[in-house]
């Protein structure tokens, strides 16, 4: 290669080293990131791990992971697994719509940058103000609630609806979903070029052909990563559905509040298995997202 | 490659939880002589010498750490000023939401460190008295007023000490709620569909586990049996009158939860603070007058014991306990200040009558709590929907 | 941050060889009014959002539409912001600074992480986004006592000082910010090609730290933004972990405020909306201008 400047011959001269003596720079490079979560996560975190193996007297017991099959913690696991998919792949879907919008749709530039930073602060808003500002909005004696009924002489309530349910809390927990998918998809969304819409276009090809097989493909691998993230965001989510729900439907999160905050004397190793319980859960869910990012962006790269 | 970087980190993380548990546990016997050495300078006769040494003592150390203070619980917010402007010294106040598991947890893991994060004193549920104690986790300390507190609230060696309490009220939004209930029974009723809830989780809230609880006393039941009142709660659900939100003065505000089951000291505090808006009713029920103590202690590991000591005895002072006195907490050494005249009458007449209350013992407690924690979610479970 | 028109104005670094596609619209054109899915798609959004913030502010002026029918008063916003120990722009000022470090410190420890891992570590990728995303199941609450626990004592004593524990406080927040920061720059990184812009910076003689912070830095700028606003919201909403830390940041110092009352904390909830609001237009300040460097062709 040649070395316009001089002074990096050694650097440019780099990239023609065999591909073992390349590997170092590599591995210094992601060092500063090991080591940081190694000590504010991984050892921090490591107590808990410990814990989850001690029962109330501190000593060793395999109890606790035993207890995770007793049929309330598996229906808790079960609740947030489908909490979370169902905000994950929701919050995902219009979330992709509503970046669309702004960035692909020709609204007024304004609007994007208002989007962006308000998707910023809203993907934050959670917890016990979210839920209250939900109640205050579709509770029983909420506005719009309370509008709905006037407007249309209905009683939602009878019904069938309350904001006090699974479905209810889906609904407050897009709140934070929809801005965060948002955010994420942004940067993708911007790198579709321009080129590759105007090729579709000149050998024939329709808008939803351009979508089906040139947009969607790129797309699918920061798509995928979005819903994962979304995932696990609505999956450690606590405040939130406690404020709401008061703890009547059991999710995993609020189960292990419960084990290790209360003013009762319960067993910490208990909700310490289940927090490991919760990252097993994960790591199931990421091989599973990571075997379909490899697929999908194999004609990528 | 991949398995080789797992399993580096999880070498390092075994070495270092190996490590650092032996090291941790030197920290505390740097607190404990200092500790130990004004206490047995402080005998109960001779006054005025020993506190103003512990005075001299607290201010050098300039700083107090609590934890879990709400403002307007029990008038704390009036304690802490009050406290800061006699003595000077710096209140750290760490997390208010905090729980009775959160404190003593807080404990354990400062146990190493002298810093901002480290509670001095706890103030928490009866049943964490004991275990803090048989963990390692408490001081000792008497204050002077020490033979004022009742015995059964308090622990013989002086680990913990009982500090106030209140009895169940229904808090009542009466904009909403035209026609107020008086007792358990009247929660039953129709015209209160969707109108009762909880000031928490009863599978970890105090308050809520021992609203259950006085809801048994109600029914039925006695300090021995807390099944009536699941029973009660199941009923009250099944009629459609539960709301399972935990209710808060917001909530409470919204109408959203318009009939609140709390401390009688919360209910009014809260009913003070509307000040008509909303307008809040505060009926404390005939039956079921179920007593909660909560408990104070002083941390083994405070980074500043003397100020920890001096904070105990301004509470325990007829200054302190008239301070909780005028936010609706009865102080634990209520009746000790009746017999000495040491409450203004204005503030006795504001407070609500709770005769008849009954105060369960520490077994009775442990037991009702493991009963109703357990069976809260098959009384009141996922069916809500 | 580059406007929704044409970034494709700017300057393009072409590899020679390369045929530049003939295009049949010219490159700034853009439909003139919006597509109407979009306008839509904007408005459903625009309800669903602000909904719930008009019922909290209605809430917060004492909820006159409610059965009480108070008037509504401003008087819940002034129990909040007139406090006597005047903490309220300290604390706040302070929480920013903490955000800005933690966003500084964030991005420069993720964007060489996902630089390395998509150019030359793809087998790591599965344990990195493992690692980035455990702040999400691990509680607060346990994360921050076990933080104690870990800085409590030897070999890093750092629960001991102040300056310590607001080391611990960034430290705790670039983990949490870890999920969203590198997903955007994941995602940033993915839409650019960055083996070529790598191999040009290269051959132009350019060592690493002068690719990532020269080359790649301007090129992922909107995922940066993402992930910035991200970490500023966190940082600021923050609660839990600043107040068993005994930090002194705004979280903990808004929660003081009206805990217990009615109507104060949804005033607290506005303020605290509003004021993030505000740090993510400083913020999108700092971080707009600049041309976007790109290589041509087809990838």
């Amino acid at each position: 290669m040649p070395d316009v400047a001089g002074h990096g011959l050694k650097r440019g001269v780099r990239s023609a080293r065999p591909a073992s003596r390349r590997l170092p720079v590599a591995w210094l490079g992601v060092t500063p990131f090991f080591i940081f979560t190694l000590l504010f996560m991984l050892l921090p975190a490591s107590f808990l791990v410990v814990g989850s193996f001690l029962d109330r007297d501190g000593q060793p017991t395999l109890q606790n992971y035993a207890d995770l099959t007793t049929p309330i913690v598996a229906n808790a696991y079960a609740n947030s697994i489908e909490i979370s998919a169902v905000t994950a792949i929701g919050g995902g879907l219009f979330g992709f719509l509503l970046a669309a919008s702004v960035i692909l749709g020709g609204l007024p530039p304004f609007m994007r940058n208002a989007l962006m930073t308000f998707s910023g602060v809203a993907s934050n808003f959670a917890g016990v103000p979210l839920a209250l500002a939900f109640i205050y909005t579709l509770g029983n004696l909420g506005f719009l609630t309370a509008f709905i009924n006037n407007t249309f002489a209905t009683d939602i309530g009878q019904a069938g609806f309350s904001l006090y349910s699974k479905a209810g809390l889906e609904i407050v927990y897009m709140y934070f979903q929809f801005p965060l998918m948002v955010l994420i998809i942004a940067p993708a969304l911007d790198g579709l070029k321009r080129d590759w819409r105007e090729a579709a276009e000149n050998m024939g090809a329709t808008g939803f052909q351009y979508w089906r097989y040139v947009a969607f493909p790129i797309l699918l691998p920061s798509l995928m990563g979005a819903v994962i993230l979304l995932f696990g965001n609505a999956f450690g989510a606590q405040a939130t559905a406690f404020q709401l729900t008061g703890g009547t439907i059991p999710i995993a999160s609020i189960v292990i509040g419960a084990q290790i905050r209360g003013d009762v004397l319960h067993n910490i190793g208990l909700g310490f298995a289940m927090a490991m319980g919760m990252v097993a859960i994960m790591a199931m869910a990421i091989s599973g997202y990571s075997l379909l990012q490899r697929r999908s962006e194999r004609w990528l790269k | 490659m991949a398995a080789r970087v797992a399993g580096l980190l999880a070498v390092s993380l075994f070495v270092f939880t190996a490590c650092s548990s032996p090291g941790a546990t030197t920290a505390p016997s740097a607190a404990a002589p200092s500790a130990a050495a004004p206490s047995a300078a402080a005998p109960s006769e001779a006054a005025a010498d020993p506190m103003a040494a512990l005075v001299e003592a607290a201010k050098a150390e300039g700083k107090l750490t609590t934890i879990a203070l709400p403002h307007d619980w029990c008038n704390y917010g009036e304690t802490i000023e009050a406290f800061k402007a006699k003595y000077g010294i710096e209140v750290n106040e760490l997390d208010p939401n905090a729980g009775s598991g959160d404190e003593v947890e807080a404990i354990k893991a400062n146990k190493g460190s002298t810093g901002d994060s480290a509670p001095d004193v706890i103030d928490v549920g009866l049943a964490f008295g004991p275990s803090a104690k048989d963990e390692s986790l408490l001081a000792q300390y008497k204050v002077e007023t020490w033979d004022t507190i009742p015995a059964d609230a308090k622990d013989a060696d002086g680990y913990w000490w009982g500090d106030y309490y209140g009895v169940l009220a229904f808090e009542v939004n009466t904009a909403v709620v035209k026609n107020v209930p008086k007792d358990w029974a009247d929660l039953l009723k129709p015209e209160y569909k969707n109108m009762v809830a909880l000031a928490g989780d009863p599978r970890s809230s105090n308050q809520a586990i021992q609203t259950v609880y006085a809801a048994a006393l109600a029914n039925g039941g006695s300090l021995d049996d807390a099944q009536p009142g699941l029973d009660f709660f199941k009923q009250l659900n099944d009629a459609g009158n539960f709301v399972p939100v935990i209710a808060k003065p917001g909530t409470i505000a919204a109408g959203e939860t318009p009939i609140t089951i709390r401390w009688t000291y919360n209910a009014l505090s809260n009913r003070d603070a509307s000040a008509g808006n909303p307008p809040i009713e505060v009926v404390v029920p005939a039956a079921g007058r179920f007593a909660g103590v909560y408990v104070q202690g002083i941390s083994a590991y405070a980074p500043h014991p003397n100020a920890a000591k001096l904070w105990q005895e301004f509470l325990y002072s007829d200054e302190g306990q008239n301070i909780w006195l005028k936010g609706y907490c009865h102080p634990i050494r209520y009746e000790n200040l009746l017999s000495t005249n040491a409450v203004p009458p204005d503030q006795l007449a504001k407070l609500p009558d709770v005769t008849g209350a009954v105060f369960p013992s520490l077994d009775q407690l442990n037991a009702a709590t493991k009963l109703i924690t357990e069976n809260w979610d098959s009384v009141v479970g996922a069916d809500v929907k | 941050m580059t406007q929704g028109g044409s970034p494709y104005a700017a300057m393009k670094l072409r590899v020679p060889g390369e045929p530049e596609l003939p295009s049949k619209v010219p490159p700034n054109e853009k439909p003139r009014r919006g597509a109407l899915w979009a306008w839509i798609v904007f408005g459903l959004g625009f309800l669903y959002f602000f909904l719930p913030l008009i019922a909290t502010i209605e809430f917060s002026l004492g909820h006159p539409t409610g059965p009480v029918g108070a008037e509504p008063s401003l008087q819940y916003y002034e129990n909040v912001l007139i406090d006597p120990r005047s903490e309220f722009f300290p604390r706040l000022f302070f929480s920013f600074l903490i955000a800005i470090a933690t966003i500084i410190l964030s991005i420069a420890i993720i964007v060489p992480t996902a630089y390395w891992v998509r150019l030359r570590l793809p087998r790591l990728r599965p344990i990195v986004e493992f690692v980035t995303l455990m702040p999400f199941v691990i509680p607060p609450v346990v994360a921050v006592f076990g933080l104690i626990r870990t800085f409590s004592g030897p070999p890093f004593p750092l629960m001991n000082t102040t300056i310590g524990s607001n080391v611990v406080l960034v430290g705790a927040y670039t983990i949490l910010s870890f999920p969203y920061m590198y997903r955007a720059v994941d995602t940033g990184l993915r839409a650019i090609d960055i083996r070529s812009l790598t191999e040009a910076a290269q051959s132009l003689g350019a060592g690493w730290p002068r690719i990532i912070v020269g080359v790649i830095f301007p090129n992922i700028r909107v995922a940066l933004l993402s992930g910035a606003f991200l970490t500023l919201a966190i940082v600021i909403g923050e609660y839990t972990m600043a107040s068993f830390l005994g930090s002194k940041t705004f979280g903990p110092y808004l929660s003081l405020l009206g805990q217990n009352r009615a109507f104060e904390p949804a005033g607290v909830s506005i303020i605290s909306f509003g004021l993030t609001w505000i740090a993510m237009g400083a913020i999108q300040f700092i971080g707009r201008g600049g041309e976007r460097i790109q290589v041509g062709g087809a990838r």
